[in-house]
């Protein structure tokens, strides 16, 4: 008896029976959406792309930010592991200086011919014939390596085959009042500095000039490789001003990271021999995962693995990170920025612009001249000098970019709002004493929204963009981070040695702006129809 | 018209006053900048400084000392190089710049308006489908991916055109190619966007009916009675191409390594070099100021409904 | 407004059809339309919004947007020949020349970028090849000032933004005429002015027609018009004509339902009395897409009769070219075997 009953849906009848229902603008933009086969495709793969990037920690690839120097520009492949492109990478080598010395003997035409390649620069094709040339007349018997190149090769396969690489997951101190276990990676710069130098058996002090001296080489380093060409005594200033920008807290944050690696490399160290043993009396089976003792008050969770087992399915770069996993994470750290970004700089718009075309006056007329004083300059620029001035990091990046981009949605929302408070439900609302506050945000801001949603949508592919294109200068996301952009940035140079460097983050990023784009423009269609491809 | 132009030369000032005060001052507050007072630097340097800056004198003097050299167009000495100030750089560096800007702009412009136009007359034909196919990849696709991809192709493996240089390196006009292209693309790609949907919709306009029922040919009526109208969001989205373009080149001249404005641009953030910076973005600032203003009188020429207020 | 019973028939329209193509179907805009114009005479084509009424008159100048819309059937008769047959090419020498056009909204209707003078000049020079600039020139002002404008030879080099609404419906009207054409479209051409405006612009069509001996087909909303200025009316609802006479017998014997609401929905001086409610037809013109055969109107029909619901009515001839499609009056035997007819489609169903 007390079951509301269903109300029936509210349809008119027009004059020859037909059911004409009444749809919201959302229903009705999402049906023409629907039909859309490309802002379909591109929502789908947008959503694939957001669920990589936000699972990247849980799927199993290699970790972005590992380096292995062995690994250095390894190319793409699905069947060989790292191991066997490293052999190659030598034989290429071996081959080549046997061709030089003569004893790779070739026809007088190829050998023309690759010089003729070696002109041009061609590297590629000279390593790919010698190889394939020197395979064949090893097979044949015509051709055997020196004794001291067949002892390189030897001793380089006896490497693949019994290398391994310890990754020390977490470092648990345990506290000799207490007797709690604490995670070391949680702790401050001083505690872990204490424990170091507790654990090497040294003074502290010692522990802590090696630290300054090492991040001031740290510092000297990526100073001397961003500007070439200074003097001895300019670098000197450089590297005082980047330490002075640094501060205490980007010390001791450097500081932390420096000694978090140093006491893994320790303990990894320490455990190394136990386990090299135990792999010779084959007492244990690779891959390694355990909890070890290091001392009384140090333990750790490890993995252990082949070192050169690895498969790098698209390649790795120049200090031997695997490309797929700093693509993966890379993404993480573009879409990231992308969405944060455009929310921010969406939300400061729709306050300013709100309040600019609802009180008019004076206070509209300083913020537009403000938002066209803003439009009339290169705002790019101001973003480059800001991460330049301020140090280049996400949090300035992300910063600066948010503080340019919100002037065309402050505009657009002023034209909406102000359009909207001369309508008559504004007018309803005010007369039955709704706040200012309440009629902005709760009357017109929605009832501009679907605009702004879409307008967002459009700018996530341009945030991203311009993200990248600071990466790409360098000014952005720095190392070990990725962001596409750096990815790219980093590529250019060596292009035709490493192409995969270059074209498989290209790829990546292209392939989710196409589909950002596509999605936008058939939101824009679906809820304006009227508008068709207007930008 | 010249009473309008006059007002909107005035209207330039205040903008151009708050770029110049805004540098100034960023220099100024910037951490470990060369004008932060707590540092420490070897003595050579700080007494260069002193000396060059006039860091002894009151904020507000160096400030109106500041303001007093700029419009004289003198930008001060550079910080890191100091042999040289920085009027000698971006002399000898803007007018490549200028030259590659021009060139991309008229590559956009012109192959924008074409496909555009051609896509509009020709709708739903795979003409329409094809320049705009290619738009979208324009759109799409990043300056800093297009360029590079553009010179792998067309430098190191076709090896139909310099991988890099400016006409000094003996390739002459051909090294301009890739980077005006490259930088064109994407604003290409807008141009020829807009164009379609602004030339399509005028084509549905009242007026056009009429022109059609006075018996005109379609070109003519394109030409004569569509165009103009047509014209109008391109010409107000020159402005931002134009700033768009500016930002571009940074990228470009870094990849085809041309000596242009942006390499020194990029160059000297990573220097800190804050004098060659300041000067370079107050440069660049008054092109896109001028450019802005050109914007505005051809869009008051072609619109006669404007008034010049 | 005189008659001139002999004149010779220059537009002849014979079962047009123009049907638009849309996502939810086809709508037949205009279905079997038929009337014919004779020399110097005026028709009006009255009908509610959406009745069809400008897709009529831009069929008649193949000015239907293509796609989505079509002419699929039917013969415009000009001057003997078929115009949905000419080529683009002969099609245009008629358009602006023999047949011309009044829009809707001065506003929009002129060209904003171009001076009138540019517009003007170029209409007369695109049919006159051997006319020199100067002397369209001199004919524009001329046109002009034969429509009202003052100080013609100036105010032809302003911009259409520069003149009111009415001014430059005028100036349409005399863009329109510049060629002699022979017959002259008005697309409600007062729709859009002021009330005050819109007697002095019919006043001026009629003047003008009457001057120049162009038959007009003049397409408005409003009765009050028609009875002023036409020799001929033709009612068109949901895309077919549903009466047509001469005014003055439309007028006396409002034969279909519908006119006879339309003429009753006019408010009168002289007979309605104060306090008398105005007339209002209920309800709201279908939507043309997929219609049933049926009345079209029968919906808001106030004799409605079982046959409207079943079949379109015949067209009758009740005498002096006073043609009605109503089943009122068709003859019983007709709408028993309409009825038979669509209870024996029903059954089958």
């Amino acid at each position: 008896m007390f079951l509301k009953r269903k109300q029936p849906k509210e349809a008119a009848l027009n004059e020859f029976a037909q059911v004409v229902e009444g749809n919201s603008l959302g229903k009705d933009a999402w049906k023409r959406l629907k039909k859309n086969k490309m802002a379909v495709l591109g929502m789908i793969i947008v959503a694939i792309y957001s669920i990589l990037a936000a699972s990247a920690m849980f799927l199993p690839i290699n970790p972005y930010d590992q380096i292995i120097l062995d690994h250095q520009h390894l190319r793409p492949s699905f069947n060989k592991t790292a191991g066997d492109l490293m052999m190659e990478t030598k034989l290429d080598d071996l081959y080549f200086k046997a061709w030089r010395a003569g004893s790779l003997v070739v026809t007088e035409a190829e050998s023309q011919k690759i010089e003729e390649w070696i002109s041009l620069n061609e590297t590629n094709k000279v390593w790919n014939f010698l190889y394939t040339e020197g395979e064949a007349q090893r097979q044949a018997g015509t051709f055997t390596f020196s004794s001291a190149d067949q002892r390189t090769i030897d001793r380089l396969q006896e490497k693949i085959d019994t290398e391994f690489l310890i990754n020390v997951d977490k470092m648990f101190y345990t506290d000799p009042e207490t007797g709690k276990s604490k995670n070391i990676a949680r702790m401050n710069f001083l505690d872990i500095q204490r424990i170091y130098a507790e654990y090497l058996g040294v003074e502290e002090s010692v522990i802590s000039d090696q630290i300054q001296n090492e991040i001031r080489s740290q510092v000297l380093n990526t100073v001397k490789s961003a500007t070439p060409d200074l003097t001895a005594e300019e670098y000197e200033a450089n590297l005082e001003l980047e330490l002075q920008s640094l501060g205490e807290k980007g010390m001791a944050s450097l500081g932390k990271t420096n000694l978090l690696v140093s006491l893994k490399t320790a303990i990894s160290r320490s455990i190394e021999r136990g386990l090299k043993q135990e792999i010779k009396d084959d007492k244990t089976q690779f891959p390694i995962n355990r909890e070890v003792t290091v001392n009384e008050l140090l333990s750790a969770d490890i993995t252990a693995d082949l070192k050169h087992e690895r498969h790098y399915y698209l390649g790795t770069d120049y200090s031997g990170r695997d490309m797929l996993s700093r693509i993966i994470y890379g993404g993480q750290v573009s879409i990231a920025i992308g969405l944060v970004g455009t929310i921010t700089s969406v939300l400061i718009g729709i306050v300013l612009g709100a309040i600019a075309g609802y009180a008019g006056g004076k206070i509209d007329f300083f913020l537009m001249r403000f938002v066209d004083i803003m439009y009339g300059l290169p705002y790019m620029l101001l973003v480059i000098i800001f991460m330049a001035i301020f140090g280049r990091n996400i949090m300035n990046l992300f910063v600066a970019l948010a503080m340019v981009s919100w002037l065309t949605v402050a505009r657009m929302v002023r034209g909406q709002i102000m359009s909207l408070k001369n309508s008559e439900y504004v007018e309803a609302a005010r007369s039955m004493g709704a706040s200012t506050g309440r009629i902005i945000f709760r009357h017109m801001v929605p009832n501009s929204l679907s605009v702004i949603i879409v307008y967002s949508t459009l700018r996530v592919p341009a945030f991203i963009m311009q993200e990248s294109f600071l990466s790409f200068l360098g000014l952005g996301v720095q190392a070990p981070y990725a962001s596409w952009g750096s990815l790219v940035g980093d590529a250019v140079n060596g292009m035709t040695l490493y192409p995969w460097k270059l074209v498989f983050p290209a790829i990546a990023m292209t392939i989710f702006l196409f589909a950002m784009n596509f999605f936008g423009d058939g939101l824009r269609d679906a809820f304006d129809p009227q508008s068709k491809n207007q930008l | 018209m010249t009473k309008y132009i006059v007002n909107r030369l005035l209207g330039m000032i205040p903008t151009l006053l708050i770029i110049i005060t805004l540098s100034f001052f960023i220099v100024r507050i910037a951490p470990g900048g060369p004008f932060a007072s707590e540092r420490k630097l070897p003595e050579v340097v700080e007494r260069n400084i002193n000396a060059k800056y006039h860091l002894d004198e009151p904020l507000i003097q160096q400030y109106g000392r500041y303001m007093f050299d700029i419009l004289r167009g003198d930008l001060g000495p550079s910080f890191k190089y100091k042999d040289y100030d920085v009027n000698y750089y971006i002399a000898n560096s803007l007018p490549k710049s200028i030259v590659l800007g021009s060139y991309a702009m008229l590559l956009a412009l012109v192959f924008g308006i074409s496909a555009g136009i051609i896509a509009a007359i020709r709708q739903n034909t795979w003409l329409d489908y094809l320049s705009m196919g290619v738009a979208v990849i324009g759109i799409s696709v990043p300056l800093f991916v297009i360029a590079p991809v553009l010179q792998l192709i067309f430098a190191m493996k076709l090896k139909w055109l310099p991988t890099s240089g400016w006409y000094t390196t003996g390739e002459g006009w051909k090294t301009v190619i890739l980077p005006a292209v490259s930088l064109s693309f994407a604003y290409f790609a807008n141009i020829a966007r807009l164009t379609r949907s602004s030339m399509l919709e005028t084509l549905r306009s009242d007026y056009i009916r009429t022109a059609k029922a006075k018996g005109m040919k379609n070109t003519t009526i394109i030409f004569k009675h569509a165009m103009k109208g047509a014209m109008l969001p391109i010409v107000s989205y020159l402005g931002p191409a134009f700033a768009g373009i500016i930002t571009g080149s940074i990228v470009v001249e870094q990849i085809f390594r041309v000596p242009g404005l942006g390499k020194f641009f990029v160059q000297s953030s990573f220097n800190r070099d804050y004098t060659l910076i300041v000067g370079v973005v107050i440069v660049y600032s008054a092109i896109l100021i001028v450019m802005n203003f050109v914007v505005d009188i051809i869009y008051a020429q072609l619109d006669p409904r404007i008034t010049y207020k | 407004m005189s008659m001139k019973p002999n004149a010779k028939t220059v537009l002849e329209v014979k079962d047009l059809q123009t049907y638009f193509k849309t996502d939810a179907g086809i709508v037949k805009a205009v279905d079997g339309v038929s009337f014919s114009v004779r020399e110097g005479e005026t028709i009006g084509i009255v009908g509610e919004s959406g009745s069809g009424k400008s897709v009529t008159n831009l069929s008649l100048m193949r000015l239907i947007p293509s796609p989505p819309g079509r002419i699929v059937g039917g013969e415009i008769l000009f001057e003997g020949r078929d115009i949905l047959k000419l080529t683009e090419k002969q099609m245009r020498s008629i358009r602006g020349k023999k047949i011309s056009m009044i829009f809707q909204d001065p506003m929009t209707s002129l060209n904003p970028f171009l001076k009138i003078s540019t517009q003007m000049v170029e209409t007369i020079r695109l049919h006159e090849k051997d006319v020199s600039t100067q002397e369209a020139l001199e004919r524009s002002i001329e046109m002009l000032k034969l429509v009202g404008i003052p100080s013609a030879e100036k105010r032809i080099q302003s911009y259409p933004h520069q003149f009111s609404g009415g001014m430059r419906q005028r100036v349409m009207i005399a863009q329109a005429l510049s060629c002699n054409a022979e017959v002259l479209i008005a697309d409600e051409p007062t729709t859009a002015l002021d009330v005050t405006i819109q007697a002095q612009i019919l006043e001026l069509i009629a003047k003008l027609s009457d001057k120049m001996g162009t038959a007009v087909i003049l397409i408005t909303h409003d009765l009050g018009v028609v009875a002023g200025m036409c020799d001929q009316v033709c009612v068109m609802y949901a895309g077919k004509i549903v009466e047509k006479a001469e005014t003055d017998e439309l007028y006396a014997r409002p034969s279909h339902p519908y006119t006879e609401g339309l003429i009753k929905s006019v408010p009168r001086m002289d007979t309605t009395k104060k306090g008398n409610r105005l007339f209002s037809i209920e309800g709201q013109p279908p939507n043309v897409i997929d219609l049933p055969p049926c009345c079209p109107f029968h919906p808001r029909c106030h004799k409605a009769m079982e046959v409207c619901r079943h079949a379109y009515p015949p067209v009758k001839d009740l005498g002096k070219g006073h043609e009605v499609a109503c089943w009122l009056f068709a003859d019983e035997s007709e709408k028993q075997q309409a009825l038979k007819e669509a209870n024996v489609k029903e059954k089958a169903e």
